[in-house]
């Protein structure tokens, strides 16, 4: 039986006053990739936020636990030291600081030991170029400039060197060329192992195309209306959400 | 010398409006005597004209008041300047008197002993003997001289006396005429045709003249064609018992010269820090200021380009960090003196703990000065909101086919930026660290990488008392 | 023969002052004029919305104040379009409770010298001030504007945009400040300036002062001097105009996002000719 990474139990949150997710329950174990689907304004990225606790969201009610630990008292930065990793929609530019500094000094925070310069270098120098990114990001300023899709390869980078157990990923494929899903996608999957675990909230699911999807989770309204396999998938693209929700209504 | 005459004519129209202003002129209980001025001048050995010249800038000083903008200066106790400024004045304190935050931050920024003392005013004079001779072995070779201000008023008599406080007379402001009359120390480089200065010279080196550098003056003159990078300051705080620092820097800039002039101040929490500096550009030359101000609890600090030949250039890139008790008024002026002529002027300021950050700064474009070019960003961070913040730029155009652009931004720390590096298991007040150095990157850039390394360390240190 | 002396006065002065040979810190008026200044008074109550237009021509000075109560909002215009051998001197002070918006939007194409001061004061929390000027000097016109949009409340809005263009031997000082108070948190101020530089003989001086005391707040300012956007000269001249009369219109255009907001089409149409009229003989 593999080992639990994160369950959530009648989770509900909000944000300024208005109530986003209304009872949410997920579970997701080692080595599994979930998907997480829904029309915009369903909750996706709040739960993503919310895993990750980022200041703005209130929990209203319910429970998270990570690796069997207590999310609920721990800031931002120590989910992230015990592992959760999260891709952004929309990264913030960080003008003044290098990829590689921030890369480096994340490094360390996480692991809690000192990185060594050169040998760090080289490790990123190998995951750039498993990206195809050209070495000259390294001394750029994180994000800064940046279109969407070097963006997100950025967020795929720091996937790979940061090696989290569970990675959040926010509709990393989004506005992304064919050749960058694809190197986006390859990233994910040199990533994933038995002992990670994914969520992915996608639109088109090209992300998905080289990896096993374990459970495709439906959101609406601040609720999972859906649970299924990858045929789910197929079935939202060619009938749309409302087909779902006739079902559930019947 | 007609050509001289008339630019500093030109400047006096520009710049200087010495009419009488509403303010009463300062009298202090002991005023400075021309005894005393003589008494100075008798010490050093100054050759007449020196003393000439220090006796007209103390009767300057006499009849200019207080400037009617800016920080208050009340606190200048100029009483004790008077006792400072006699030559037995005794110099030499103890290193128990030295506060101990100055004392904390020699030890976090690893400065030597022999240094701490030196720079704390209480003991020897530290001299990096070898470093230094090594030096001046290699630019003797090249014909570049690089003395302390009184052995040039010896040896180079002629030369210094064609360039001292023509470029900064007397009468600018109150400060220069006080620091005419009781200069003391600072450097001197002449750099021949022609010639490029390949390490850069540091005026570190220096601190070797009674006085301790704070009515110090730097005459800098890079010839036809040479280049030099000059770094004045380093970021250990310079304690001084008497709390003005009067300086000024000239800075001569040739026909197709080039010349960068690198300063990170530090003065202690209890010093005005009143420091005045110009260049002077002639035709293709160019200026690159590099400033970082973080100490003192007063500064006024505005270095001048005036661009005087044509092509002549000016990059300015500057940082100030008002903690604290600080009021920091900064920033810079240029005036465009001569057809395409252009300019570049980035600053960013931080202000947090009750410190007050204000950055001032006029583009003067005169008329005749056609296709002019200038732009000038101002970026400001607030910590908090004890602080303050204030930008006050002013264009002045009259030349032909100018363009100016003007650009400033005021914030605070971006939430969803500290987020985004929390997410990547960074914690909350480092993360900030990091946000603040990323955005002083611009001068820690142009900055030698030791004085980078030292400068993003003062801001951690200077960063902890807000955050902890 | 002796010059005439002209008693002055300081009719008002930048919050922060600066290196004097600059000559921007404060702005005087002729005594003369002030001795006979107009008073006017706005009241809108809450919830309301008022427009009010006025137009200057004579020389006078005027003192406009204006209160807009919780809610209220305020459209006001004003255009100036005096005689060349006029003096003016025109204050507006607006007060904004919570709420309130004023939407302001000036014209200064008269006068010989004209001398402007306008303080917004967005008191109240969720307060909005839209302003919008132009300014148009030719011969030897002298213009002298000082905008003060002061920020105290909660999340209050300021925008100031300021077109111009200078031709002849005019001479021309726009200080606008934005001044966030402490305790404005969440509040915005913009300001840009852009001016075009038609002759070579203009002074052109601008303070864009941005004051803050408060962290929580974003505020940018901008001003741009110089030339025209030679990419609209060209699409112009390849369509048959000559270089004044592309000139002419890229000025034009650049005036235009102000004149767009003079609700009376007459009104509107008179500023127009009047600058149109003076840039012909630029």
């Amino acid at each position: 039986m593999a080992a639990n990474l994160l369950t959530i139990e009648g989770l509900r949150a909000g944000v300024a006053g208005k109530e986003i997710l209304k009872g949410l329950n997920l579970t997701i174990n080692e080595g599994e990739v979930h998907v997480l689907l829904g029309p915009n304004g369903s909750g996706k990225s709040t739960l993503m936020n919310l895993i990750m606790g980022h200041p703005k969201y209130t929990r209203l009610a319910g429970k998270m636990s990570f690796a069997g630990e207590d999310l609920t008292a721990l800031p931002t930065f120590e989910r992230a030291r015990r592992g959760i990793f999260l891709s952004f929609q929309t990264p913030e530019e960080i003008p003044g600081i290098t990829v590689e500094n921030m890369l480096r000094t994340a490094k360390q925070a996480i692991t809690g030991q000192k990185v060594k310069i050169l040998a760090f270098k080289k490790q990123l120098a190998a995951a750039m170029a498993k990206l195809s990114m050209d070495e000259s990001y390294a001394e750029r300023y994180m994000n800064v400039g940046f279109s969407g899709g070097e963006k997100k390869r950025n967020e795929i980078l720091q996937l790979l060197l940061l090696e989290p157990k569970l990675a959040l990923l926010d509709e990393t494929d989004s506005g992304l060329d064919v050749d960058a899903v694809q190197i986006v996608s390859r990233g994910v999957s040199a990533f994933h192992n038995e002992t990670n675990a994914c969520l992915i909230i996608t639109h088109n699911a090209r992300i998905l195309s080289e990896l096993k999807v374990d459970c495709v989770h439906v959101l609406m309204d601040g609720q999972i209306i859906e649970e299924g396999g990858a045929e789910l998938i197929d079935e939202i693209n060619r009938h749309g959400f409302a087909h779902l929700l006739d079902g559930a209504a019947k | 010398m007609a050509k001289k005459k008339t630019f500093i004519e030109d400047i006096e129209r520009t710049l200087y409006d010495i009419k009488n202003e509403d303010r009463p002129v300062y009298k202090t209980k002991q005023g400075l005597t021309e005894e005393i001025i003589r008494d100075i001048s008798a010490k050093k050995h100054d050759p007449d004209w020196m003393l000439a010249f220090r006796l007209h800038s103390l009767d300057v000083y006499n009849h200019t008041p207080l400037p009617v903008w800016g920080p208050d200066l009340s606190e200048l106790d100029m009483d004790r300047i008077v006792t400072y400024v006699k030559p037995d004045a005794k110099m030499a304190g103890r290193w128990e008197d030295v506060p101990e935050d100055i004392k904390d931050t020699f030890d976090r920024l690893g400065i030597p002993e022999a240094e701490k003392t030196s720079l704390a005013g209480v003991g020897a004079q530290y001299d990096s003997e070898v470093v230094y001779h090594s030096i001046q072995e290699s630019l003797t070779r090249q014909g570049v001289i690089y003395t302390d201000m009184e052995t040039a008023l010896v040896e180079h008599e002629d030369l210094v006396r064609e360039y001292f406080m023509k470029l900064v007379p007397p009468k600018d402001h109150k400060f220069v005429a006080l620091h005419g009359a009781v200069w003391s120390g600072g450097s001197f480089v002449y750099v021949p045709a022609g010639v490029q200065v390949k390490i850069p010279l540091q005026s570190y080196f220096r601190l070797n003249s009674p006085g301790a550098g704070q009515f110090e003056h730097t005459l800098i003159i890079v010839e036809k064609g040479a280049s030099l990078h000059f770094i004045e300051g380093c970021s250990a705080p310079k304690y001084n018992v008497t709390n003005l620092h009067a300086g000024c820097v000239e800075l001569y800039v040739k026909e197709g010269a080039r010349l960068r002039y690198s300063t990170i101040e530090n003065w202690s929490r209890n010093m005005m820090n009143l420091n005045t500096k110009r260049a002077l550009v002639e035709k293709d030359g160019l200026i690159e200021w590099v400033s970082g101000s973080f100490g003192s609890h007063v500064s006024m600090l505005y270095p001048c380009s005036i661009l005087h030949g044509e092509n002549a250039r000016c990059e300015f890139t500057g940082v100030t960090f008002a903690g604290h008790g600080q009021h920091l008024d900064t920033g810079a002026t240029v005036v465009h003196a001569a057809p395409h002529t252009s300019a570049n002027i980035n600053t960013r300021t931080i202000s947090k703990d009750g410190g007050i950050a204000v950055y001032r700064s006029a583009v003067k474009v005169a008329p005749g000065a056609d296709h002019a070019k200038c732009s000038v960003n101002c970026e400001s961070l607030m910590l908090d909101d004890r602080s303050r913040s204030d930008t006050l730029p002013v264009m002045d155009i009259q030349g032909d086919e100018a363009d100016i652009g003007h650009e400033a931004r005021i914030g605070r720390i971006s939430d969803e930026a500290v987020y985004y590096l929390t997410t990547r298991g960074i914690s909350e007040d480092e993360a900030r660290a990091m946000i603040v150095r990323g955005f002083v990157e611009p001068i820690a850039k142009a900055l030698p990488l030791e004085y980078a390394v030292e400068m993003n360390n003062l801001i951690n240190i200077e960063l902890e008392g807000a955050m902890g | 023969m002796a010059a005439e002396v002209v008693k002055e006065e300081v009719y008002s002065t930048i919050p922060m002052r600066t290196w004097r040979w600059l000559g921007v810190n404060e702005a005087r008026v002729a005594s003369s004029i002030l001795a006979a200044a107009q008073e006017r008074r706005i009241r809108v109550p809450a919830g309301e919305k008022h427009t009010v237009v006025l137009v200057y021509r004579d020389e006078l000075a005027a003192h406009v104040q204006a209160e807009l109560a919780a809610g209220a909002e305020l459209q006001l215009i004003k255009v100036q379009l005096a005689e060349d051998g006029v003096r003016r001197a025109d204050t507006i002070e607006v007060q904004c409770s919570e709420g309130a918006k004023l939407s302001y939007t000036a014209v200064e194409a008269g006068a010989g010298v004209s001398t402007t001061k306008l303080l917004v004061a967005l008191n109240g929390d969720k307060s909005e001030a839209d302003v919008a000027a132009l300014y148009f000097g030719d011969r030897k016109r002298r213009i002298d504007m000082n905008y003060i949009i002061r920020q105290a409340g909660r999340d209050t809005r300021a925008n100031m945009q300021i077109h111009g263009a200078l031709a002849g031997e005019s001479d021309k000082i726009f200080r606008g400040t934005l001044d966030f108070i402490r305790g404005a948190k969440g509040s915005t101020g913009r300001e840009k300036e852009e001016v075009v530089l038609l002759s070579p003989k203009v002074r052109n001086r601008s303070v864009p002062l941005m004051l803050s005391g408060e962290d929580d707040v974003d505020g940018h300012h901008a001003v741009s001097v110089g030339r025209m956007d030679e990419n609209k000269l060209y699409y112009l001249m390849s369509r048959g105009l000559n270089l004044s009369e592309a000139e002419r219109l890229v000025v034009e255009a650049a005036l235009a996002p102000v004149l767009v907001r003079i609700p009376d089409a007459q009104l509107a149409a008179e500023v127009r000719e009047h600058i149109e009229g003076r840039l012909s003989h630029v």
